[in-house]
């Protein structure tokens, strides 16, 4: 009877526990669902290894499902996935799994893990690890593994329009040791690299800080914004 | 003098129709370049940036005339040597070959003179060209692309200068450009008064900077302590300016080294001459 009892309350803990995983991924989608359009002023400001940029102002426009562009007087550096790549991705039910990979405290927040697996074969993202936020029903942070362009790893930190799940600052952690400079390429017959000593602890990753301000939210946006060509 | 021979020399350059084949290469090489970015400039970028663009996205107006005239100058400071030299290299030699040197050196002018006043008249003329260039290569260029922040590739990595901060940047870039355009034009001259014909002068000019930029391109440690002194070396430190941040020690070395090598090449010409046996 006491193993009956502790089988029951095993199994019972193990569905509450996937359930949370499914509506806690449930809320999000609505939450993304309930944004229409929105545009936002930001700025960017890149710290990649062998890339020299100052901070760029520029102007993101996003439309439901996946109308997204940068207007940007500058040239604007942003990481090829992890912008709308997720929310697109989640807001597609039916094509992943979520698993609950537990709690933990990030950043004085008792954030869920929760784990997406796509279960459809052409899908770019390999893998995708949340931490959410349950009170507020956001995504604190995300460790993104994708087929074309490796792992980014995303933080966010909310402000005033929490409520349609948009972020007032997003951090990105991209994987920089896929670059090379060749001589050949940069023309730069000069500078001799065999004298250059390549530091194994040097850092590997790049940072992309993107500050967002003036968020105009559900007001609509032409699909015309999206076509012009810069 | 001094200066009448100089406007002497200059109206011999521009009465010469080869002085016009500089001018006329330069502007068809610039229009071909324009053609091939405005009709493939984007997979021609894309092909430079393929290494970043796997885990970035670039925004904005890359292809911008800014990023354009610097890919011109970087395609064309290579070939510029040989219009220059097509001209300069002929100033003391050609004379020779016509037989009117020895007309020159009965004038009331010291053959130290003839020299300096055909080295300033080849400086004018690598003046001309290097205008022209930046003319093609900055006012034309803009307005057919458009001006906006310069991607500038290096070994070391990816350089992003905003538009605001560019313009000087070229400005001292075309002046150290010319410098090195002068060292040229200077030994042409120098190989020019040793020669008695128009063709050698030129194409040893141009022997020398092939052979000096493959010492300098290579690798090797044998001539890391020859590879500082070359020239050719110095020829490339235009693109100095467009580093973050700028080296200064390295600029102000390539200029020291490129002067030395005006005056040591000036000075060979004017004691050359001074020696020389005119009997053509």
């Amino acid at each position: 009877m006491k193993n009956l009892l502790v089988a029951i309350l095993f199994f019972f803990s193990f569905s509450v526990s996937s359930q949370t995983a499914d509506q806690l991924i449930t809320l999000l989608v609505n939450k993304i669902n309930s944004l229409k359009d929105y545009s936002v002023t930001a700025n960017i400001k890149a710290n990649i290894p062998l890339i020299k940029v100052l901070p760029v102002s520029a102007t993101i426009y996003f439309k439901q499902k996946d109308k997204f562009k940068v207007v940007s007087k500058g040239i604007a550096i942003l990481p090829k996935q992890g912008f709308t790549d997720v929310s697109s991705f989640l807001a597609k039910k039916g094509t992943y799994v979520a698993v609950d990979g537990g709690k933990l405290v990030l950043n004085g927040v008792n954030a869920h893990i929760v784990t997406v697996i796509p279960t459809v074969e052409n899908s770019d993202i390999v893998l995708a690890k949340l931490w959410i936020d349950p009170k507020q029903n956001c995504i604190l942070k995300t460790d993104l593994t994708t087929r074309g362009s490796g792992s980014v790893s995303i933080e966010y930190v909310y402000g005033s329009q929490v409520v349609f799940g948009l972020p007032d600052k997003i951090t990105f952690t991209v994987d920089v040791k896929k670059f090379k400079m060749p001589k050949s390429i940069s023309s730069d017959i000069n500078h001799s690299e065999k004298n250059k000593k390549v530091d194994p602890k040097k850092s590997k990753s790049g940072t992309i800080t993107i500050t967002l301000s003036n968020y105009l939210v559900n007001k609509g946006i032409s699909d015309d914004v999206f076509k012009k060509k810069e | 003098m001094l200066l009448k021979n100089t406007y002497n020399e200059f109206i011999k350059i521009i009465a010469k129709p080869r002085s016009y084949i500089g001018l006329g290469v330069l502007t068809a090489l610039i229009l071909v370049i324009l053609f091939a970015m405005k009709a493939d400039g984007t997979s021609y970028i894309s092909f430079v940036t393929a290494s970043f663009e796997q885990t970035l996205s670039f925004n904005g107006n890359i292809l911008n005339g800014n990023l354009i005239a610097f890919i011109i100058l970087q395609m064309l400071i290579v070939h510029i040597p040989l219009l220059v030299a097509l001209v300069t290299g002929d100033l003391i030699s050609g004379e020779a070959a016509m037989g009117t040197i020895r007309m020159l050196a009965t004038k009331p002018i010291s053959r130290t003179n003839i020299v300096l006043s055909k080295f300033i008249a080849g400086a004018v003329y690598t003046l001309i060209l290097t205008l022209w260039l930046a003319f093609l290569a900055l006012v034309v260029v803009k307005w057919m692309f458009g001006s906006g922040d310069m991607i500038v590739l290096n070994s070391s990595g990816l350089v992003i200068l905003q538009e605001s901060d560019i313009l000087w940047r070229y400005a001292y870039s075309f002046i150290v450009a010319y410098l090195a355009l002068l060292t040229v034009s200077s030994l042409s001259i120098c190989l020019s008064a040793f020669a008695d014909n128009s063709i050698g002068p030129i194409v040893s000019t141009m022997g020398i900077i092939i052979l000096f930029t493959i010492i300098g391109s290579l690798d090797v440690t044998v001539f890391d302590s020859v590879k500082k002194f070359l020239f050719t070396t110095h020829m490339a430190s235009w693109r100095s300016f467009f580093e973050d941040p700028i080296d200064r020690k390295g600029i102000w070395q390539s200029i020291i080294i490129l002067v030395v090598h005006n005056i040591l090449l000036v000075t060979i010409a004017v004691v050359k001459f001074n020696k020389k046996d005119i009997t053509s």
